[in-house]
């Protein structure tokens, strides 16, 4: 096999001139010099280990043999109608119903679709505005959560099943007892949830039970903002961020393009602005490990965690805010002086925002450089906290912990997330469990917590009950079912309702109930306001208003005097939500436990980041498990060096390595809980020493290696006036040089395309899951993943440029790029992968006979391919989740990106049955998208949005000296640097 | 030494030869040809179900439109197939009493569905749709026969891909008004001329295309 680096074509930097050669990681950057890597990735080529040779033999003899049966008839199929039809129903018709999910309080209003009466997608709804139309990750992962063959049901007390009344007649004898003293002997341990008819429920419960408490907890909690308001204003207010109408941007460790609440707004807003022009925001991002916002700056500063308060703090003096400047680096001291001077030149129209890991008086000094910057009321605005009571505090495990010791509780209701596993290190909550006479877990799935529990009440899913919830800002939403409940299982309302011996009155009543005497309707009026409320997503005039504060200046700079800094230069532990399990909820997800990390591309793993100068310090390297110790605890955890990390730091992602759970989350990754104290994010002193073993990671990006090509491209603000004028994309796009007769579309009355902003992508990762859901992919696990076989249609590419401790970040959705003259389907011996009249390059599973020839001739490397059975066996009721407009795929087959053509199929019909032509498709990834990058359409209508932009000056298409002419155009990014900090 | 092999040897030779390529050639042939039966299409077969529904005394004794029950022709991939309330809505009143009807009133009161044998079955990987084959001007006639002379319905049409792009390739003699869509005996006129002129009529009218790709059909 000739060197990859003989051929002329890939061993050419990149031609777009003005452009540093890109790398996609550090394995890659080492290996540069190194002899090429061979075709496949290692192991690819190998009959998977569970297939032996003689097993291999074995089927295959079977195949020859029942080859002659399959030619007979498939067994008949049978019809079974409806006894009696629901009045809507249309078979084979998507239904969308506007619902909520509620995450770690706050909710996101969505639109679920169900085909046939179960839900088969999940977007954001265009109403709500948390969602505006988009879904995260999270979202469209909740789906595959419903289906979870291992999901809990029932209700369990000491091991013996219970019924739904039986359980009722319990609680009301245990409720009983609990009345005798007034609750003394009965706690609850919630989850967050901004839920107006739980408040409600738990008002009356502490009405009957004056003396019962209430803890609410999460692993993840955001009370240094709350204290920092605390301190800034005298009072607990929430601080709404407005990225409209910000110019210049400071995040202070706050990673506001991921996480929840309101990151798909803030997406959408930071990505309108991030257009060539006048209006386009700078963002400046100070924190330890890369984060998608850090990814996302202009200009970021990598800075140990602990040391970001003096960065504020730096910021803040030039700024004027407080006296007395701390010690900082030059570069960093330049850097400050800079920011300041950029967010006063944008007066009035700049942010700071404080991150939940940074103590309050960051937060309270955000506060106040926003008050001295004019910012309040235009960028950011405060309002009374949404979740009040309900706000989740680390503290409140500890002193549950206390009771549960001193013998108060006898009764402890639990429906806050696995505090067994999530508990801070060296707190045994799992051990005093055992020691509360009733301790009752509510859980969607068995779990560590639910082992050591006396009963155990399985939960239903959001989607299959009823409730309600507030999105941050305040706004309500009604919660109604998709689906009746898949098995046994009670819902957070109707359990809470046992306690007040109202179980048996259904959820539905209870959030019924309380939204007619709230919103003081005559109740006979009543009932069309609630279909409308159901129908749109959001309860209207529920909005928190927003509130003057005045900031006590004083107080701000006393409490940045009490903030302990570093000292010395020791290693500094640092947790993190992971971007796919968050705090370990979704562990049991495996769509997004491979979803790759959207900075380092790991999948199905955690691992101890950190950055090269660091991991040369130690005398580690990356790969090797190392045991990360904090005083007399410690965990082994691989390694693994991430550019752009700060030195002197390691950053660990909570949520994984369970112990429980299933066998999705079981043994995946490291668990940080065991070095976690309650609600740290930060912790010094870490000892870092290197192991024995090496641990193989599974990357999603080692084998889409580009080979340094002008792919994704990008230019300064500055530099694109040059650009733009000079006419330096042109070679990048129009009709390549090439001896195909091309074939004229503009005929058409539709011409399918799409086009790809990297200005706007943030890199969320959003669009894959979505594609996933969509349109029925495999998960493969690590094992696969590591061989090159992950199956995700539309992957999120991620380059660095720049020196390898300090990179540049760019994000680029690479699925098929629908080539006018495919490469593919030259190759294709049985041709079963052809392009229709409007443009499309279809694949047809049925012809498909897995030559692989298609793939290999693929420059764009999208198409993927099915090496086994990824679904031998699919439980029932995982097959409910099947999108029943798209073919499952089985062994043997190509399958990639259609642009989403059962959708285009169903448009069409849909119109042409009518008479019409076809309005607005989107597909999958588009919808998802919070940033709007991806845009679909038709080309050959003038008027569309993606005809515009494929004429705009940004666009170049991928690979175009390939001459395949790719139907996805690209807009190359833009920055916005500050020209002082060049 | 006398020679191995005799003249006649030749002649053996040369007919193995003829003969191995007369049994191949004979056996293809002969599946291209059985596949082609409506043996082996499904055809004529009559399949049993539970109930003993006629088509014949609903359809042509009570005209009653196929719409009636198949109420999501016009509006849905699926035609739809009736629910038991459905059947309900005039056996409650009419053969209320009768034995036959004894299973349709037992899913009714137990709520136990009626499980129909599927007769006209597609492969997973090809969506059809009705709604827009029935807004073009394709009768139900032009694919499922005339149901109003079944006992028990049969499949007609082979239901293969070649029978499909043969109305695919050229929609225009298969259509008809849409208010004959579930006549089961309108016939385009019988001259030639006037046929033809109506069906270029129809394709317009009804905006019809030929829609040959492959994701037409298969997603």
């Amino acid at each position: 096999m000739p060197s990859m680096k003989s051929l002329p074509v890939i061993q050419d930097e990149p031609r777009a001139p003005g452009h540093r050669s890109l790398w996609q990681s550090v394995e890659e950057l080492e290996a540069r010099a190194a002899v090429s890597r061979g075709e496949f990735a290692a192991g690819a080529a190998e009959v998977p280990p569970e297939l032996s040779r003689r097993s291999f033999m074995q089927i295959l003899g079977a195949s020859a043999a029942l080859g002659g049966l399959a030619a007979c008839q498939p067994p008949r199929e049978k019809i079974v109608p409806f006894v009696h039809e629901p009045p809507e129903d249309r078979p084979g018709k998507r239904f969308h119903y506007a619902t909520a999910l509620s995450f770690d309080g706050y909710a996101t209003g969505l639109l679920v679709g169900a085909a046939d009466g179960r839900p088969v997608k999940v977007e954001g709804n265009p109403a709500h505005p948390a969602s505006l139309g988009a879904s995260s990750t999270w979202e469209q992962g909740a789906l595959l959560d419903l289906y979870d063959p291992e999901r809990a049901r029932g209700i369990w007390r000491k091991g013996q099943p219970l019924s739904w009344r039986g359980f009722l007649a319990e609680i009301q004898q245990l409720a009983k007892v609990h009345d005798a003293d007034g609750g003394a002997r009965l706690a609850f341990l919630l989850a967050p949830d901004a839920s107006p008819t739980q408040a409600d429920l738990l008002r009356r419960i502490q009405a009957r039970f004056p003396k019962a408490r209430f803890h609410a907890w999460a692993p993840i909690t955001e009370e240094n903002a709350a204290e920092g308001a605390r301190i800034a204003f005298g009072r607990p207010l929430d601080a709404r961020p407005s990225l409209d109408a910000a110019r210049a941007i400071l995040s202070l460790d706050a990673d506001f393009l991921s996480g929840h609440g309101e990151s798909l707004r803030l997406t959408r807003e930071f990505a309108r602005h991030r257009e060539p022009g006048a209006g386009m925001n700078r963002l400046y991002v100070a924190e330890p490990a890369m984060s998608l916002t850090g990814a996302n700056a202009d200009h970021r500063f990598r800075m140990r965690g602990t040391e970001v308060a003096s960065f504020a703090r730096a910021v803040a003096v030039k700024l004027g805010v407080v006296p007395i400047a701390p010690a900082l680096s030059p570069e960093l001291a330049l850097a400050a002086k800079a920011v300041a001077a950029d967010l006063s030149a944008n007066r009035g129209r700049s942010l700071v925002l404080a991150g939940a890991r940074q103590p309050p008086a960051v937060h309270a000094l955000a506060h106040a450089m926003n008050a001295a910057l004019g910012n309040v009321g235009v960028t950011v605005t405060y309002s009374r906290p949404v979740l009040g009571e309900a706000a989740p505090s680390a503290a409140s495990l500890p002193a549950l912990a206390k009771e549960i010791q001193a013998g108060k509780v006898d009764t402890l209701v639990i429906t806050a997330w696995n505090p067994a596993h999530a508990a801070p290190a060296g707190l045994d909550f799992g051990a005093l469990l055992a020691k509360v006479p009733n301790a009752v877990y509510h859980s969607i799935r068995e779990d560590e917590t639910s082992r050591r529990c006396s009963w155990r009440v399985a939960a239903s899913h959001p989607f299959e009950s009823w409730g309600d919830g507030r999105s941050r800002g305040g706004v309500a939403s009604l919660v109604q079912p998709l689906i009746a409940p898949l098995y046994e299982s009670v819902s957070t309302i109707d359990l809470l309702a046992s306690f007040l011996g109202q179980g048996d009155r259904g959820a539905m009543q209870h959030v019924k109930a309380y939204w007619m005497a709230r919103s003081a309707i005559d109740p006979a009026f009543f009932e069309p306001q609630w279909e409308r409320w159901l129908r749109q997503g959001v309860v209207p005039g529920t909005a928190e208003a927003s509130e003057t504060a005045l900031v006590d200046v004083a107080a701000v700079a006393s409490s940045l005097g009490r903030l302990s800094l570093p000292k010395g230069d020791g290693v500094e532990l640092a947790f993190a939500p992971s971007y796919g399990l968050f705090d370990g909820r979704f562990g049991t997800n495996a769509w997004l436990q491979e979803l790759p990390d959207p900075i380092t591309k790991v999948s199905w793993d955690n691992a101890a980041y950190l950055s090269e100068a660091t991991a040369k310090r130690l005398g580690v390297a990356d790969g090797q498990v190392a045991t990360l110790a904090l005083g007399n605890r410690s965990v082994q955890a691989p390694l693994k060096v991430m550019p752009g990390h700060a030195d002197d730091a390691v950053t660990l992602a909570l949520g994984y390595g369970r112990s429980d759970g299933s066998a999705v989350s079981k043994g995946v990754g490291v668990d940080a809980y065991p070095l976690r104290d309650a609600g740290a994010w930060f912790a010094p002193g870490l000892s870092v020493k290197a192991g024995k073993g090496k641990h193989k990671f599974a990357i999603a990006q080692g084998h889409f290696g580009m080979e340094g090509r002008p792919l994704a491209l990008d230019f300064t603000s500055e530099k694109w006036g040059h650009a733009e004028g000079g006419g330096e994309l042109e070679h990048l796009r129009g009709m390549p040089a090439t001896l195909q007769v091309p074939v004229d579309y503009s005929k058409q009355e539709y011409s399918w395309g799409m086009s790809v902003d990297l200005s706007r992508c943030t890199g969320c990762n959003g669009c894959v899951i979505a594609c996933q859901e969509e349109n029925n992919i495999a998960t493969v696990g690590k094992e696969q993943v590591a061989k090159g076989r992950i199956m995700h249609w539309i992957r999120t590419d991620r380059y660095f440029s720049g020196p390898a401790a300090d990179p540049e970040t760019i994000t680029q959705p690479v699925m098929c790029q629908q080539c006018e003259t495919a490469p593919c389907e030259y190759v294709c011996p049985v041709n079963a992968t052809v392009h229709s009249e409007e443009g499309l390059n279809e694949m047809v599973y049925n012809r498909c006979v897995g030559t692989r020839y298609c793939s290999n001739n693929c420059p764009y490397k999208v198409r993927r391919f099915n090496f086994l059975n990824w679904r031998p066996e699919v439980p029932n009721v995982q097959t409910l989740l099947f999108n029943p407009d798209v073919t499952v795929r089985s062994r043997g087959v190509m399958e990639k990106c259609t642009y989403c053509v059962q959708r285009i199929e169903g448009a069409r019909i849909d119109a042409r049955a009518g008479g019409k032509k076809i309005g607005f498709v989107q597909t999958a990834c588009q919808q998802a998208c919070p940033a709007e990058a991806i845009v679909f359409g038709n080309l050959n209508d003038p008027q569309s949005r993606v005809r515009k932009l494929h004429d705009d000056a940004r666009r170049y298409d991928l690979l175009h000296e390939l001459g395949t002419r790719p139907r996805t155009a690209y807009l190359v990014k833009i920055r916005n640097p500050n020209p002082e900090l060049a | 030494m006398s020679a191995i092999f005799k003249p006649s040897a030749n002649f053996f030779a040369r007919f193995s030869l003829v003969l191995v390529a007369t049994v191949l050639g004979g056996g293809l042939l002969g599946l291209w040809g059985y596949f082609r039966t409506p043996y082996a299409q499904g055809l004529q077969e009559e399949i049993a179900q539970p109930i003993l529904f006629d088509h014949r005394h609903h359809v042509v004794d009570d005209l009653i439109d196929c719409r009636y029950c198949h109420f999501n022709a016009e509006r849905g991939a699926s035609a739809g197939i009736p629910s038991t309330e459905m059947c309900l809505n005039c056996h409650a009143q009419i053969w209320n009493k009768s034995p036959k009807l004894e299973p349709v009133r037992r899913s009714y009161f137990t709520g136990a569905p009626i499980e129909w044998n599927r007769v006209h079955q597609l492969p997973d990987f090809t969506y059809f749709n009705h709604s827009i084959h029935v807004s073009k001007g394709i009768g139900c006639v032009s694919c499922h026969g005339r149901i109003d002379q079944m006992p028990a319905v049969t499949k007609v049409a082979s239901l293969q891909m070649s029978w499909c792009l043969e109305c695919h390739r050229n929609p225009a003699p298969n259509l008809r008004p849409r208010d004959q869509i579930t006549s089961m005996t309108w016939q385009p006129p019988d001259d030639p001329a006037a046929a033809k002129t109506l069906a270029a009529d129809l394709m317009k009218t009804y905006d019809v295309h030929s829609r040959v790709s492959c994701t037409t059909c298969h997603r």
